[in-house]
This record gives structure tokens, C-alpha cells and sequence, in this order.
């Protein structure tokens, strides 16, 4: 757990260090972290949501089915969005709005994968005197395996 | 009933779970998602404007709404031996502590390709009023060598 424990949880702390609107570059990568996916935060993360399938809980049960084993929610890329980027990543400057998002789903995460990310912003625009950024994400496990790709539309702070 | 790709028509409800909001609820996606982003923790930073747009106070992830779509997705999905494999989700109200809110699906289509089957459909989350919060569509395969669990 000393990944969950050394998270940073003040967003504003480094928020100066983090990109605005204008210094973002469609097309260039963001600095990723590798993150093992833990039980305990899979769990947490069910609890959050009220996820209460025994895939995700019960080994024996899991074990049955045709993934052989324990394995995340599909919508677990929510805290690998965020346990694979650093703190000074454009994606934590506080007042970043959320205006929506799409993933595929190719393999489910299991507990203790070794998760890396690929990440950058694809596009910025302006509309509605707000201004935007789409970012494009995938997510692969220790094996190189993709286990979600999604796009995301956010409204930047100004 | 458990859904099968051949049983599934145009129009069909798929219901999923209601979820109490609260600043409790909020604070643990928070904890789980990692996303401390004062938006949703921050009553003070959150009497301020963002360009066009005030909340009047803190507001629920919209990512959580993605993640009650999800869950309603793979509860349905998993006894059938489908798998949930897109959702696409636009958020068009906020959700404050206090609503409680209610994803939902209709199946919107049924197409196969070459390889499997597949269903379309169309997602809402509405909160206590019946107002839409969260809008998008899902894409769920039901594989020719079904699995059910």
C-alpha cells in the first residue's frame, strides 16, 4: 500500500508545476508511472461504487468463471487514470471539469497486474468560451496486454 | 430472466441500482478513485465561478456516475456470458450530495459481425426528479461460445 500512502492528495500542492490549456501539445506523451493494482484497491474501489459481484471478491467463485480468477471492475481505469500519472500531471489542476468520456474494453485488470499507461492529449479546442482538452489513454498489463483504451473530454481551469 | 442475444429485443429496459449521494459517498470515491480534486471537496473553493459556470457547492465525480453505469452493464452482462466491452458517457448536470440517483439502459440494437454478436445500448442515469445527469451508450458482446455464469 505504500503507493496509495505516498499519493499526493492536496491538489493544490505543485499545481503551479502543472500544464495550462496554452502549454498543452496534442500529440505529446504524458509522463506515466507503472502502478500495481492491489485486492485492497479493487475493493475499495467496489465499495465506492457498491460493486458487489463475488468475481471480484471471491476466489473460489471467481475461479469458475471464464476468467479463471479474480479480476477488477471494467471501470477500475477510473484510479489507474490517477495512480499512473505523477503529481504534477495537467489531469489533477484543481477546477478541471469533467464533460465526458469513452472506453473499450479488451481484458479485464487482476489483482497485484503491474499497470502501465500510455497517455497525451489528442486534441484542444475552444468552444463556448471554454476551453478543452481530449485526452487519449491506454492502459496495458506486466505482459504488454491492453486492458482498456478511452478518450476523455475535460474543461481546463482558467 | 437472464438475457440471451436471441431473446433481447429493441426496447428492452435493463435497470440498474440506485445510489445515494452524500458527501460521505462523495469523499470515499474520492479515497478510491484517487481524484482529490477540490470540486468535490472544497465548499469554499466551490462558491467561485468556472468561467460560465458556478455550482454553488461540491459536486459528485462524474466519473462515479461512469462507474454505476458500468456496474448495471456487468451485473447484466456476466449471467448472461456477455461482456461489457464500450460505454461512451456525457455528463449534463451536476450531482450534489444529497440526490439520489439511478442509471438505466435500453437495448437500441442488436448487430453481428463476423466474429460475435453484439447489443447497443442506450444509457441514462436520471437523478431523484427524473432529470437526465448522465447520458451515452454501451456496446455489450455476447460471444458465439457463451460463457454463463
Amino acid at each position: 500500500m505504500a503507493q496509495t500512502e505516498a499519493f499526493e492528495t492536496d491538489f493544490w500542492k505543485d499545481a503551479n508545476l502543472r500544464k495550462v490549456w496554452d502549454d498543452i501539445v496534442p500529440g505529446e506523451p504524458r509522463k506515466t508511472i507503472p502502478y500495481t493494482l492491489t485486492k485492497e484497491a479493487i475493493e475499495l474501489y467496489c465499495k465506492s461504487v457498491g460493486e458487489d459481484h463475488p468475481i471480484y471478491f471471491d476466489e473460489a467463485y471467481a475461479r469458475t468463471t471464464r476468467y479463471g480468477g479474480l479480476i477488477a471492475p471494467p471501470s477500475i481505469h477510473i484510479l489507474l487514470m490517477f495512480s499512473c500519472t505523477p503529481a504534477d500531471d495537467w489531469m489533477r489542476s484543481p477546477g478541471t471539469v469533467n464533460a465526458g468520456q469513452s472506453w473499450s474494453y479488451n481484458i479485464p485488470a487482476r489483482p497485484n497486474d503491474v499497470i502501465t499507461l500510455q497517455a497525451r492529449a489528442l486534441d484542444k479546442f475552444i468552444k463556448r468560451e471554454r476551453l478543452f482538452v481530449v485526452h487519449d489513454n491506454v492502459f496495458f498489463n506486466q505482459r504488454g496486454e491492453v486492458i482498456c483504451s478511452g478518450r476523455g473530454w475535460t474543461i481546463r481551469p482558467m | 430472466m437472464t438475457a440471451t442475444f436471441d431473446n433481447l429485443s429493441a426496447g428492452d429496459v435493463i435497470d440498474g441500482p440506485k445510489f445515494a449521494v452524500s458527501r460521505e459517498s462523495i469523499r470515499l470515491f474520492c479515497d478510491a478513485s484517487l481524484d482529490y480534486n477540490p470540486l468535490h471537496l472544497d465548499d469554499d473553493y466551490m462558491k467561485g465561478s468556472f468561467g460560465k459556470t458556478n455550482f454553488g457547492g461540491i459536486i459528485m465525480h462524474g466519473m462515479n456516475n461512469f462507474g454505476l453505469i458500468s456496474r448495471m452493464l456487468t451485473d447484466w452482462a456476466y449471467p448472461a456470458g456477455a461482456i461489457h466491452r464500450r460505454l461512451e458517457t456525457r455528463w449534463v448536470k451536476p450531482v450534489r450530495p444529497g440526490d439520489t440517483i439511478q442509471p438505466s439502459g435500453i437495448i437500441k440494437a442488436k448487430q453481428t459481425s463476423e466474429k460475435s454478436r453484439w447489443v447497443l445500448i442506450d444509457v441514462v442515469v436520471k437523478n431523484q426528479a427524473g432529470e437526465k445527469v448522465a447520458t451515452g451508450e454501451a456496446l455489450v458482446e455476447f460471444p458465439r461460445d457463451l460463457f454463463c455464469q
